[in-house]
């Protein structure tokens, strides 16, 4: 609906980069560890549904 | 079978009488009848239907929108609805807008930060602390901007880059030549 990419399509154009699963990972770690707010913001800003972000959270911290 | 007088009717669902009176207008609600003295009446049958009307205006569908949709008896065509979700998206990103340029404007501590988002800064910094190098980030607004010029400029705009280097950005990203 929205002009925009989903998850899906983020996360393969950061592997086209060469950012792996892993890189992509501790990107999450760090973000929650030293913006949690900012982090959530992104996730929200991405469309993820409350629980997805949550999950995401949980395992980045 | 229950009847109504308009404001008893406008009453149960907070609108006003000359709300009734507006949709009756516009052929949105007429009451089913009028006493001998000539007062509107509503039945049961107008309440739901005016139930269904607050539901869609509630979900911000036009007046016009409604009427459409309850005179084909149908539910509003999923155009109608798409078009809604559309423009909601288009007014929640300009109000993020808004709200982090206030935000900026009074940065004086508290407030500002009781607005959290993601600004360049951080978003740079974080790529950079998880091993992106900066020419991978160059590559990443090219590819972004290729891929989804739109997604791309939104993304920008969110992070709060002003619209002068957001295009600057843009035309730089695509006229970025991948090498082979």
């Amino acid at each position: 609906m929205r002009n925009a990419m989903n998850v899906e399509e983020w996360v393969e154009l950061f592997r086209e980069i060469g950012l792996d699963d892993a890189k992509m990972m501790e990107w999450h770690r760090r973000f929650e560890a030293k913006h949690p707010q900012a982090h959530r913001s992104f996730l929200e800003w991405l469309g993820l549904p409350e629980e997805e972000i949550e999950k995401i959270r949980v395992k980045s911290s | 079978m229950k009847n109504y007088t308009i404001s008893k009717l406008a009453g149960e669902f907070g609108l006003s009488r000359s709300a009734l009176l507006y949709y009756d207008r516009i052929g949105l609600l007429p009451p089913s009848g009028r006493t001998p003295s000539g007062y509107r009446y509503y039945t049961d049958e107008d309440h739901i239907r005016l139930d269904r009307i607050c539901n869609f205006r509630q979900a911000g569908l036009t007046l016009e929108e409604i009427r459409a949709a309850l005179e084909s008896n149908q539910e509003p065509s999923l155009k109608v609805l798409e078009h809604r979700l559309k423009e909601i998206d288009h007014r929640i990103r300009d109000l993020r807008n808004q709200q982090k340029i206030l935000a900026g404007m009074t940065k004086a501590g508290s407030f500002a930060s009781s607005f959290p988002s993601v600004t360049k800064e951080m978003w740079v910094e974080m790529l950079q602390a998880a091993g992106m190098e900066e020419n991978a980030m160059h590559r990443w607004h090219a590819e972004f901007e290729r891929r989804t010029p739109e997604a791309h400029r939104d993304f920008l705009i969110y992070l709060g880059i002003p619209a002068r280097e957001v295009l600057q950005i843009r035309k730089w990203a695509a006229g970025f030549q991948f090498a082979s």
